[in-house]
């Protein structure tokens, strides 16, 4: 609730602001706590006056309650299902990315997030003719791998173009670009939001972790806030704005440093609604495999602990058409 | 529920887009409207009456009803909490008891009542209103673009971007082959080994790379050399560019009789001397891991002055993090913060990052392993990863991450011209592999 400022709404005028500041009610919460007959006695105004103000003030910040029936209308009516492009992910992740949610991918190094951020960027654009937006932290983002993807998928360079017209890239490598750009991101969305082509339906963050973690340990602890500030504007990009958000995370090592946790702690483990966890696959022999295993460590509707392979060499390409090489050295 | 819309037509609210607008300080989601809800009506003149700092100031900005869509952009844009603002701890705090949120509540008031109401001195409260103002106005969609927006391109642009962008050779063909082209520009790359292994030679030889003029497929730009080892080796370098500078001879030799294609070649080998590539280097030696620091933080002024530059080469950056350092999680919080801003310099200036590291060793389930230095979460800093190691009597070069390219494992070897392509395996070329400039061969090692 901001501060009470003279044309806040009609009935505030200037010396109204003067004296309630004389008896310390400066923010519209104060007002709102403030026992109004004293206020009134005190600064010789009309109790009726502050009333309606009070009331006024209240009808135009406070939220408003939505049953449930209401609720599910209109989730029913506005949450879509956006398939990855990769089978075995779409199982786990219950037929694909929801928009109104936010998904989590997290692996070590070279474990594959990337490719799978490109993969689903590729799908996006190119087999649902959504928009894209991709916000890149760490220089992952290499538009010919991209291109590589999409001719798997189809052969014809109008159709490549196409798509990769549809996928926007930005470079964000510190928080507060990143926080810049999402709130652009709502405000442009917002203003557009009666034209639905032409809207961006994924938001892809590849990573997250990078823009945060310089902010994190040692003793401040501004890093905990700009991270949960990070973390609720991408919750209402997603809940209210429609659209699906992915986000990459990193591993770090459990407290007794046995085994791999995601980072960026407990206050964020709240934030993404569907957890993944990618890994090298075990026992799959020497350097240069490309296969990866995927593992549902949070979801709100299927069972945890689900497992599947992915080959990130040949992404999306598996029952189309095989005979394309993977990649080229 | 019945308003007033832009175009002055009554609109009726029930769609939950435009209900988008009123709730957007309300913190809740889309809505069904209620009848018969009082709200506050306002006028048109209180609309368009401008306040004290231009449009900005406009009371009514909240509204969902200003008149021009810029407006609703600057309505929109200013629920920004305080906290997404680069302001110092110690003024936000102030500004929070003074009951200031947002960054409207900000703007609207004269950096002199500012520092009187909140506490601070005059110029921070001048400071404060820069940034405030200038990350707004940044955004407003007819200023010209500033350093702070961030710019946002179609993939299609940036495949066309990297098309006409080169690679910095290393003339180890086979590394080209596997990197897919050379060291990429606007990339970190990270290239990690253990003594001995050919690391600081790598980086002696991008930075005379890098200066290979455009018409032999070069990128002709400059090199700065940041040295924490002290393993930088001056005779070392000019022996690598007087070997480039022959290798070019040679090749513009072959070409004498493709007559434009020769005279580029002629002028561009009389700029090409060993004079011009050593006095392109640009070297600094820190000795601790705050220079370090206070160099990387300097760069972009650098880089500003000497626009040629196209590498930047960190020669151990895991030395001076490694020693004495107690307390690990601020060394994480200073390794993060120096790779994004090692990304960032590479994104805003176009040129190309190497890092180097050292190896550890590292026990798991009862076996050692030579894993790279600076722990796990490193790992994720550069965007591209090179180990190398040695496999009897043989350098190995393997691509670890990378995003476009697959991992694969070449063989090189270091030469006196350089870093070169591994001999072809025959017994008579095992004297050559075994010349390592300075460096003893050595027997079995870890692969890691």
């Amino acid at each position: 609730m901001g501060l009470l400022r003279a044309g806040l709404c009609p009935g505030l005028t200037e010396e109204i602001v003067q004296l309630l500041k004389g008896r310390r009610i400066k923010t519209v919460a104060d007002l709102a706590a403030a026992n109004l007959e004293e206020v009134a006695q005190k600064c010789s105004l009309s109790y009726k006056a502050l009333v309606a103000l009070r009331r006024v003030l209240l009808a135009q910040f406070s939220a408003f309650p939505l049953n449930g029936a209401d609720l599910y209308e209109e989730l029913k009516t506005s949450t879509a299902i956006l398939s990855t492009g990769i089978g075995s992910l779409d199982k786990l992740l219950d037929a694909g990315l929801y928009t109104g949610e936010v998904t989590e991918i997290a692996g070590g190094p070279g474990s594959g997030k990337t490719q799978v951020c490109l993969c689903v960027a590729a799908n996006v654009a190119h087999s649902l003719q959504q928009n894209v937006l991709y916000v890149d932290s760490n220089g992952g983002m290499t538009a010919s791998r991209l291109l590589q993807l999409l001719q798997a998928r189809t052969q014809d360079e109008e159709k490549q173009a196409g798509a990769l017209r549809r996928i926007q890239v930005a470079h964000a490598f510190d928080i507060f670009r990143m926080l810049d750009m999402l709130q652009d991101l709502r405000g442009a969305m917002a203003q557009q939001a009666t034209a639905s082509s032409g809207a961006v339906k994924v938001v892809i963050v590849d990573s997250v972790t990078a823009v945060v973690a310089p902010l994190l340990g040692g003793q401040q602890r501004e890093g905990l806030a700009l991270m949960m500030q990070l973390a609720r504007e991408l919750k209402i990009l997603a809940r209210d704005l429609g659209v699906a958000v992915v986000v990459t995370n990193h591993l770090t090592r459990d407290r007794d440093g046995r085994r791999f946790k995601p980072a960026l702690g407990r206050s964020w483990s709240f934030v993404p609604s569907t957890r993944i966890l990618l890994d090298v696959l075990e026992g799959a022999g020497t350097l240069g495999s490309s296969q990866r295993t995927v593992c549902l460590t949070k979801s709100p509707r299927q069972p945890t602990g689900l497992q599947e392979v992915i080959d990130i060499g040949t992404l999306g390409t598996e029952k189309q058409s095989p005979e394309l090489p993977a990649e080229q050295t | 529920m019945v308003i007033r819309g832009p175009l002055g037509l009554i609109t009726i609210l029930t769609s939950p887009v435009s209900l988008f607008f009123l709730s957007s300080y309300t913190l809740a989601g889309p809505l069904k409207t209620k009848p018969g809800k009082p709200r506050p009506f306002r006028r048109a003149r209180d609309v368009t009456r401008p306040g004290p700092g231009g449009v900005w100031a406009t009371r009514a900005s909240r509204a969902s009803r200003s008149t021009s869509p810029v407006r609703r952009l600057c309505a929109f844009k200013m629920q920004r909490k305080l906290v997404c603002f680069p302001l110092s701890p110690a003024v936000r705090v102030k500004l929070v008891a003074a009951g200031f949120q947002t960054a409207e509540d900000i703007l609207e008031v004269k950096p002199s009542e500012l520092s009187k109401e909140v506490g601070i001195s005059k110029e921070e409260a001048l400071e404060t209103l820069q940034i405030v103002r200038r990350e707004c106005l940044a955004d407003k969609p007819r200023c010209a673009g500033t350093s702070v927006t961030v710019k946002k391109c179609t993939a299609l642009e940036l495949l066309e971007q990297e098309h006409t962008q080169g690679f910095i050779i290393t003339f180890c063909s086979a590394l080209d082959n596997i990197l897919g082209g050379g060291i990429p520009l606007m990339k970190t790359t990270e290239v990690c080994g253990v003594p001995g292994v050919g690391k600081t030679q790598l980086c002696m030889q991008l930075a005379v790379d890098v200066q290979i003029p455009e018409c032999f497929g070069g990128v002709a730009g400059e090199a700065v050399f940041i040295d924490t080892e002290g393993s930088f080796m001056v005779d070392r370098v000019a022996t690598l560019a007087t070997a480039c500078i022959q290798h070019l001879l040679l090749i513009a030799g072959a070409h004498t009789d493709e007559a434009e294609l020769a005279q580029k070649h002629q002028k561009a080998l009389e700029d090409f001397t060993l004079e011009n590539i050593l006095s392109h280097i640009y070297y600094f030696r820190c000795h601790e891991y705050t220079e370090l620091l206070a160099q990387v933080y300097l760069l972009p002024d650098f880089l500003s002055d000497h626009s040629k530059v196209q590498l930047v080469i960190i020669d151990g950056i895991a030395s001076p993090f490694r020693h004495d350092f107690d307390d690990l999680s601020l060394r994480m919080r200073l390794l993060n913060g120096l790779a994004q801003q090692m990304i960032s310099l590479a994104n805003n200036h176009r040129l190309a990052v190497i890092l180097t590291n050292q190896m550890t060793t590292k026990i798991d389930k009862s076996q050692a392993l030579l894993v790279p230095a600076l722990g796990e979460s490193w790992g994720h800093a550069a965007t591209i990863r090179l180990i190398f190691h040695w496999e009897q009597k043989q350098r190995f070069a393997t691509l670890y991450k990378s995003p476009s390219q697959k991992e694969s494992t070449i063989p090189f070897q270091i030469t006196p011209q350089g870093f070169r392509d591994a001999a072809v395996t025959a017994p008579s070329s095992q004297a050559g592999a075994s010349l390592n400039f300075r460096k003893r061969s050595r027997e079995q090692e870890e692969e890691c």
